[in-house]
């Protein structure tokens, strides 16, 4: 009895978190965009008080909503020019200060199901129905000397940090060699390397959250790359991390501790990636990638991930400036060596991003991770990292993301996630995610 | 076995990189058309130029896409407007360019910033709230053409030091183009003397130093902020300012949206300017050529009898 009570009232508070944030949502957007014409009609009385501002007739402030919308916002002051006066010595005092970059996640969250919790999650992806303060990410960059660049992302979660990277890139050896030494994430595929503040949905695939962990790939280590001297972009590259990190390197030593008696006792990674610029407009990416290390069932036993990544961006290079759509995709194939066994899996997903207009952008999302086989080829429950998955799981994920400026954006996400072996029903879910950036300019890779 | 491996890798590395090295002009690589077009009327024939963007793109916002850091790979000079504008896709393609000729401090580095005047500079604390600002300068500085005369004789400079050979030549070079310039500019004003203190409007604070050096007032900007795009409520704040003012003349950038403008022109009436950021130097025009479009487009606009609403091209 008394738990058919709890639950109608988690069903309760479950159904409450999320018109909190759906109210939250739209409340957040009506004070950014279009508003009731009430607000409007008061405004034309409030823009015409003032004496010294000129003002214009309320038929063409009606054709001018028409045209571009209503606005909510006060009446402008004069616009103003930016302020004049030379100043040389405000721009040399900061120049030997590392470049600093603060970002907050947090998001809000609400999942099906009578745990209300995702099937499984990244390190930073919302974790329960209720609040989830993703991350405070610092980033932190700047040239050391001519020789190298230095880097580091902390992340600050509510109760600890972690050095998520700091690492050392050289800027100038011979050859168009380059290398970087830390703590790292590796470049194995497109996504594993880049941070959430570059992601379009407000969660980890799930399929480097089951490869790797967590946080995605990454370890002490060192990389080489080498820009080939070839008429297009082609880049090689290898590197040695360690292979333990239940977070970070699950399919390899996971949260052991293991000797290192020779190279293959690291994790070592080789990736390929080209580019093409078809046209000025349009872009593709190409990317293969491997990686291999022991793994923590002993006996020299290993684990190889072999990786297919694909990137094809369009955007104009006439007209209005941020506009492009890009369409996605990696596989991964995992191979295990177990005693007496050999597991094999796939994982994939597909992701198209359209930003349609200067603040909006909207993204979908199509994930598969097929159950492990073993030798026979069929499914098999020795996977000791994820008992339970015996059957295939697909997750369906749709955004819609405003973005105020460069600095800020909102972004509501519905998905379907269903993973039969593991829960019976679907779980579905809504997050309401907000990302806020302060300080030096990001710059943006491609 | 591996040591012969190792030894025939690098071999390779070494082979191809210098079958790239042995590429017999200069290569020289400019953020913007406008700073290629003056490379190249400085550089001739002696080195090849390539722009990392087309005048049609905001050079704010340019995808910093892999051939663009290859391009970077393989310049003996890098020329950037500096100021910040390329802040946000040029340090990750410096990175990966691995190219120690063209890092800060290196011959290979011209913040082409560092020899005009620059106008916009803070003198106050800035915040984001006043929208995306470059607190060491307006970074629009081509606009001027009297600060192309300054940028071709640091790009001449920094040729004849990569390049000593030539250097005689890229200073015959700057001369011929600084005498014709330097014509073109006092025709130039000469034209626009009849306008000094013609209100306009601009989209962005892009005309700053057009302005300042042709005597125009910015009497309004169409984005409310730098960055911020317009909204209702403002524009109407500007029609009524460039009604008042009289404007004749809105000047915008192709790359921004111009449904607010193209309304402010019809509503004042004023003749709407969209103007490329840059000269088509794929399309053979000059720099000197561009600033002529310039100048002739504000002309016809603010003679007094163009009141007629008017979209130019």
């Amino acid at each position: 009895m008394t738990r058919l009570i709890r639950r109608r009232l988690q069903a309760r508070a479950a159904t409450f978190v999320a018109s909190v944030s759906l109210a939250a949502f739209c409340f957040l957007f009506s004070s950014l965009i279009p508003a009731p014409c009430a607000w409007a009609e008061s405004e034309i009385e409030s823009a015409a008080s003032p004496e010294s501002l000129p003002t214009i007739a309320p038929d063409e402030l009606a054709e001018i909503e028409r045209a571009l919308g209503q606005d909510s916002a006060k009446p402008n002051h004069p616009p103003q020019p930016p302020p004049a006066s030379a100043n040389p010595v405000v721009a040399a005092l900061s120049n030997f200060n590392p470049d600093l970059a603060v970002i907050l996640d947090v998001a809000a969250g609400w999942f099906s199901g009578e745990t209300g919790k995702p099937i499984t999650s990244g390190g930073h992806d919302p974790k329960k129905t209720g609040f989830t303060f993703q991350q405070l990410e610092l980033s932190i960059g700047k040239a050391v000397d001519p020789y190298f660049r230095f880097d580091a992302n902390l992340v600050f979660s509510q109760f600890g940090v972690e050095v998520e990277e700091a690492y050392a890139t050289s800027l100038a050896l011979p050859f168009s060699l380059q290398i970087r030494a830390g703590q790292l994430l590796t470049r194995f595929g497109r996504l594993n390397a880049s941070h959430p503040h570059s992601w379009e949905f407000a969660d980890q695939n799930f399929a480097l959250t089951r490869l790797f962990g967590a946080e995605g790939n990454r370890g002490l280590g060192l990389e080489l790359s080498w820009l080939m001297p070839l008429p297009w972009f082609t880049e090689i590259i290898v590197s040695a991390t360690d292979a333990t990190g239940a977070a970070t390197a699950r399919s390899f030593l996971g949260a052991g501790e293991f000797d290192i008696d020779s190279p293959l006792d690291f994790q070592l990674t080789a990736a390929l990636k080209q580019f093409f610029p078809i046209t000025d407009a349009l872009s593709l990416n190409l990317g293969l990638s491997a990686v291999t290390g022991p793994n923590s069932t002993g006996n020299g036993n290993r684990t190889d991930i072999y990786g297919l990544d694909f990137y094809l961006r369009y955007r104009p290079v006439t007209g209005a400036a941020l506009r492009w759509i890009a369409l996605q995709a990696e596989v991964f194939w995992r191979r295990r060596q177990i005693p007496d066994d050999l597991l094999q899996d796939v994982n994939a997903y597909a992701q198209l991003v359209w930003r349609f207009a200067d603040r909006w952008s909207v993204a979908a999302r199509y994930e598969w991770g097929s159950a492990a086989t073993g030798i026979d080829g069929e499914h098999t429950s020795l996977d000791w990292l994820d008992p339970e998955w015996t059957r295939d799981r697909q997750r369906v994920s749709a955004a819609a993301t405003f973005h105020p400026s460069e600095f800020s954006r909102l972004r509501l996400q519905g998905a379907r996630d269903h993973a039969p072996s593991i829960t019976p029903d679907p779980i579905w879910s809504v997050i309401l995610a907000a990302e806020f950036f302060v300080g030096a300019h990001a710059a943006h890779a491609f | 076995m591996k040591r012969t491996v190792l030894s025939m890798f690098f071999s390779l590395i070494a082979t191809l990189s210098s079958v790239s090295a042995f590429a017999d002009s200069l290569e020289v690589v400019a953020t913007v058309p406008a700073l290629a077009s003056l490379a190249q009327e400085i550089g001739g024939d002696q080195i090849k130029v390539t722009s990392l963007s087309l005048p049609t793109q905001d050079p704010h916002f340019i995808d910093a896409r892999p051939s663009l850091a290859l391009a970077l790979n393989r310049a003996d000079l890098l020329l950037f407007v500096g100021l910040e504008l390329e802040q946000g896709w040029l340090p990750t393609l410096m990175t990966s360019a691995r190219n120690g000729k063209i890092q800060p401090g290196a011959s290979g580095y011209l913040d082409c910033s560092s020899v005009v005047e620059r106008l916009g500079v803070s003198n106050t604390a800035l915040d984001r709230r006043m929208g995306d600002v470059h607190p060491a300068g307006n970074p629009h500085y081509l606009f001027d053409p009297r600060n192309a005369l300054r940028v071709a004789q640091a790009i001449a400079e920094r040729l004849a030091a990569i390049d000593p050979e030539n250097a005689a030549s890229y200073q015959t070079r700057l001369e011929s183009f600084q005498t014709d310039l330097s014509q073109r500019i006092a025709a130039w004003e000469a034209r626009m003397v009849p306008f000094k203190g013609a209100p306009i409007i601009a989209y962005h604070s892009s005309w700053l130093y057009l302005a300042t050096w042709l005597g125009l007032t910015e009497v309004a900007f169409i984005e409310p902020k730098p960055g911020i795009a317009p909204t209702p409520a403002h524009v109407a704040q500007v029609l009524a300012i460039g009604r008042a003012k009289g404007v004749r003349a809105i000047l915008q950038e192709t790359f921004y949206a111009d449904s607010a403008s193209r309304l402010i022109a019809e509503k004042i009436p004023a003749r709407l300017l969209r103007l490329s950021a840059g000269p088509d130097v794929r399309g053979g025009e000059s720099y000197a050529a561009q600033i002529e479009k310039i100048v002739s487009a504000l002309e016809a606009a603010l003679l007094p009898q163009a009141h007629q609403a008017e979209v130019t091209p």
